[in-house]
């Protein structure tokens, strides 16, 4: 008896990537569980902090959404170039821009302009200096034919040590001791707190960007031509789709809402710019968006969950002394699971007929 | 599997409030506790509070300043620890921001400045180390060009350097030291290119601030001396390692400790130093000579008393300005603030 | 700047440029084969935890040479069956292996950072050692510098002379035509992940056992990522990656000398450059590149056939 590999005539519907989601952080746990037992760890309660901890109390689930932010935000960027086969992994520099356009408006500004006024512009500066960091990655795709994900990837280094110049040199707050971080932001630069909870107001942005990303996905002209030259490009040239174009717009674009993730980190969490704001978000987004199969609803709902996963994961550092690396490795092994698993949503195994 | 059981039995016990409450202490770390250098000097010092009778203590390593350390502060203070320690000076303000949520939490800051009512902060005074390890490569050296591979331009490094080259001038006035940044604490490979780096432009003795013991192996291999930090790095360049300016964290911590059980804890600024042996220096290799050791000691002696506070006038800085008079000393504001070079560093601030 | 300052910088240029070269010509192997590997970061990482942990268990840095050529061709096949069995997305599962790869050897080298292990230490070569320029420059090296002189000339003969190699070069170019022959593009595949992992753990390797002998988190720091773009700077080809990995080395050594010398320049712009450079020569390279080409199906999983 022999088997064949056949691709199904239509792929799985949206349970499919259900079950695979669930399938892949079953096996997640199940290997970070293993490996917790391998160092003489109870993988059991391990598991239970891990998954328990972050929804345990308000507290912790206000740190969730505080955390879900910038991953979403960067997330929807990075997973809008991924619709297009264009692999951007530079939201992590483009955040870090983000982060310095945003301090520079609020630096400069900070002490004239009303919080109506100076809030929209640091968001929009943040999010014109991501954008134009990611513009180099496209504008050397489109004409060099550079391979952008390298390109985007050496341009997060780049960008994190553009942010180190500023706060280790001209941005220096000369009240902070000599260490590295510009000086606090004046009130009218801070993103403010909803009433009655820790979380500010960055999230109802997070819902209106969403909401209107899904929207021209799904029901505008570009949302179309997007999804024909991720398809088939060679088709897209032959609809005179402008394919270069619209590379170079998923790629700003997706620059745009990762700096938009810095203005919010910058000026909600920390309200002054410092090295230590460079946290990896950049990367998890890249799991974010692929775990959730490019579709901006899931993206929440991921980037809840991999907060989720951090938020419980300085629990189980905290009362099992695990390494903090557990995380990357759990993230890691669910996005290959999810890979793994496509498959089945793709394909059938079938008996050979005779 | 005892142990196993009997952990099942204390979490029953304690989840039943049977257990008579420890005193828990909790350590806050910016970096793996893996790293044999800063967190690492940091948690050999929670091994002797967890020694302690009727203390228990736990950390969290890797804790990106900022949002991430305050989530990490409320937790543990939300857990019900008694006393939590933060130990990077980016952790000043969040852990400002909680200790105001928890004014019955004990908190101890590293490396900043600010205080509350609840909340102390602390340091040690590795500038004395730091002088006392330049006076061996001063006396070490002989193309007078001692190398410095060091981290960040931050306040802390830069005093340190400072120390290096004044301890090493009071051996040798013509000490030169050369500063190269690698804007790592940890990287291996970056800080021994670092260090070979500055082999190359002539240096004959190779300092660091760094964690990693790589720029030991770099001086090492050309058979020069080196000067380690953090804790004595003699194993990893047995020819090489003069000494070493190293951490000792058990006495301060355990005093703290001691202090809040016994309920006569106050948050003050604590600053200690060589006298209560929070810093000191490695033993020397068998290469430093013995009127090399004599001074260095003399010196030591002198420190401990507070005869030397090192930074001591007249100071001039890289273009030869006078910073600090003849007669007279830093204050420990301007050592926290330091941000410039004394006259013979040839390096950047940035 | 005079001679007695660039020979230095030349030497270290060849240090630096060695644990990417060895890791440009393992990802050169896999792409020639048309399986495109993002995961080189993690894969090098993986072996130089694993060479670094064998070194010290057993005492003998060639043990961990051969762990961490297993580790690092057990990464890449991981990468290779995912892509060739599962037929995933060839990027987004080396993106995968990455983080998967970073976070194991995160996670189980905690223990070992600030330790050391046996290495490989230099070993000038007794009479060439004497040659102006070479000598200091080439030939005062470690042991694992003086194998990867070979690599060049190894992987061209093995590309274009041997029928295994040809028939690799297929899998990459024509997979349909590979098959029809009646080969399988599979196997060919994971041949490749199999000798280019190999090579690209020991890539690795070299940072925790002849660059330095110690482990630490994120050794790499990079360096797998400057690996795959040369690739394409090399078009492919293992002879030119020699020259680029060099090129990268020598900028790595001599920004920090440019600091070491005293310029005035702030450390963050210098720490810039072989990021900057990698831009560069990417842009450039792939302007040229475009007639030299990429494999025909490098990234391209073919769809199973009945």
């Amino acid at each position: 008896m022999a088997f064949v590999v056949r691709k199904r005539r239509e792929p799985l519907p949206w349970w499919g990537s259900c079950l695979v989601f669930l399938g892949a952080v079953a096996v997640a746990l199940a290997v970070g569980g293993a490996l917790l037992s391998f160092q003489g760890k109870p993988a059991w309660r391990g598991m239970g902090i891990l998954l328990g901890s972050p929804v345990g109390s308000v507290w912790a689930l206000e740190d969730c959404v505080l955390k879900a932010i910038p991953l979403f935000l960067c997330a929807l960027g990075v997973g809008l170039s991924f619709r297009m086969a264009v692999w951007n992994i530079g939201a992590e520099g483009q955040f870090a821009l983000g982060a310095v356009g945003a301090t520079g408006v609020a630096l400069t500004w900070g002490a004239t302009l009303p919080a109506w006024v100076l809030l929209p512009l640091m968001a929009i500066a943040a999010m014109v200096a991501g954008g134009l960091w990611a513009m180099i990655a496209a504008a050397l795709r489109v004409w060099c034919g550079a391979n952008e994900t390298i390109v985007t990837l050496m341009l997060n280094y780049i960008g994190i040590l553009v942010l180190e110049f500023l706060v280790f040199g001209p941005w220096k707050d000369p009240a902070s001791f000599g260490f590295p971080m510009t000086a606090e932001f004046a009130p009218a630069a801070l993103v403010p707190a909803l009433p009655g909870t820790r979380i500010h107001w960055g999230v109802v942005l997070c819902l209106v960007v969403g909401v209107l990303l899904s929207w021209v996905l799904r029901a505008s002209r570009a949302g179309f031509e997007i999804a024909v030259c991720g398809q088939n490009p060679a088709a897209a040239r032959y609809a005179r789709i402008p394919y270069a174009a619209w590379v170079a717009v998923v790629l700003v674009a997706g620059g745009a809402l990762a700096g938009l993730a810095g203005f919010l980190e910058v000026s909600a969490a920390l309200g002054r710019l410092q090295p230590s704001i460079m946290t990896g978000y950049g990367y998890t987004a890249i799991v974010v968006a692929w775990l959730s199969g490019l579709r901006s609803g899931s993206v929440a709902v991921v980037a809840l969950f991999l907060a989720a996963l951090r938020v419980g994961l300085e629990s189980l550092q905290l009362d099992l002394q695990v390494p903090a690396a557990f995380g990357t490795m759990v993230e890691g092994t669910m996005l290959l699971m999810v890979l793994v698993g496509g498959f089945w949503t793709r394909y059938q195994i079938v008996r050979r007929q005779a | 599997m005892r142990a196993r059981w009997m952990m099942v039995l204390a979490m029953l016990l304690w989840t039943t409030g049977a257990w008579a409450k420890d005193f828990q202490v909790g350590f806050v770390y910016v970096s793996p506790v893996g790293d044999a250098g800063y967190s690492y000097a940091h948690d050999q010092g929670r091994k002797a509070v967890e020694a302690m009778e009727g203390v228990t203590t736990s950390f969290v390593e890797s804790v990106p300043e900022g949002q991430d350390a305050e989530r990490v502060i409320t937790t543990m203070a939300r857990k019900g620890y008694d006393m939590i320690f933060s130990t990077s000076f980016g952790y000043m303000d969040p852990t400002l921001k909680v200790a105001k949520q928890f004014p019955d939490v004990k908190f101890l800051h590293c490396s900043g400045y600010k205080t509350a009512p609840n909340m102390a902060n602390y340091f040690g005074r590795m500038y004395q180390a730091r002088y006392l390890t330049g006076m061996v490569a001063g006396a070490m050296t002989k193309s007078n060009l001692l190398g410095y591979v060091a981290a960040f331009p931050i306040p802390e490094v830069i005093r340190g350097i400072n120390a290096f080259a004044l301890g090493a001038q009071a051996m040798n006035p013509k000490a030169e030291v050369r500063v190269v940044w690698t804007k790592t604490w940890y990287d291996p490979a970056r800080e021994k290119e670092a260090a070979k780096s500055l082999l190359d432009a002539g240096c004959d003795v190779i300092a660091q601030h760094q964690d990693s013991p790589a720029p030991q192996e770099a001086a090492q291999e050309r058979g020069v001396y080196s000067v380690g930090y953090n804790s004595d790095m003699a194993k990893f360049a047995p020819k090489a390692h003069l000494t070493a300016a190293v951490w000792n964290w058990a006495p301060f911590y355990t005093e703290m400790v001691r202090q809040a059980q016994a309920g006569t804890w106050k948050a003050d600024s604590y600053w200690w130093g060589m006298d209560k042996g929070v810093v000191d220096i490695a033993p020397f290799g068998p290469m430093v000579p013995e009127e090399v050791r004599a001074k260095v000691q003399a010196a030591k002696e002198a420190i401990g008393k507070g005869e030397n506070p090192v930074f001591v006038g007249p100071i001039a800085d890289q273009k030869g300005v006078e910073r600090v008079p003849a007669g007279k000393a830093l204050s420990d504001a301007e050592l926290l603030s330091m941000n410039w070079f004394v006259r013979g560093v040839v390096g950047t601030l940035e | 700047m005079t001679a007695e300052m660039l020979l230095p910088v030349l030497a270290a240029a060849v240090q630096a440029g060695t644990p990417i070269f060895y890791a440009t010509v393992g990802e050169i192997l896999m792409e020639r084969a048309g399986i495109l590997n993002l995961g080189v970061e993690g894969a090098m990482l993986l072996g130089a935890l694993a060479g670094f942990w064998m070194s010290m268990a057993t005492g003998s840095p060639w043990l961990g040479l051969a762990a961490a050529a297993g580790a690092g061709a057990a990464a890449c096949l991981l990468h290779g069956v995912v892509c060739t069995y599962a037929l995933a997305n060839q990027v987004v599962s080396g993106l995968a292996l990455t983080i998967l790869a970073t976070g194991l050897a995160n996670f189980l080298g905690t223990p070992y950072v600030g330790l050391a292990a046996p290495g490989f230490d230099p070993m000038p070569i007794p009479g060439l050692r004497e040659i102006p320029v070479l000598g200091p420059v080439l030939f005062s090296q470690d042991v694992l510098v003086y194998f990867s002189y070979a690599l060049p000339v190894a992987a061209t003969v093995g590309l274009s002379r041997t029928r295994w190699g040809l028939r690799l070069r297929a899998a990459g170019e024509s997979p349909t035509a590979c098959r029809a022959a009646g080969l399988s593009v599979a196997r060919l595949r994971l041949g490749a992940c199999l000798v280019g992992g190999m090579l690209i753990g020991v890539g690795g390797a070299y940072l925790s056992l002849a660059f330095t002998h110690l482990w630490t988190n994120g050794v790499t720091a990079g360096r797998g990522w400057i690996a795959v773009a040369l690739v394409i700077f090399a078009f492919w080809r293992p002879g030119r990656a020699m020259v680029g990995a060099y090129l990268f080395g020598g900028v790595m050594a001599f920004q920090l000398r440019l600091q070491a010398a005293g310029t005035a320049v702030p450390s963050s712009l210098l720490l810039m450059l072989p990021y900057v450079l990698t831009i560069v020569v990417l842009a450039v390279s792939s302007r040229w590149g475009r007639f030299f080409g990429a494999p025909a199906a490098l990234g391209i999983n073919p769809e199973p056939s009945e």
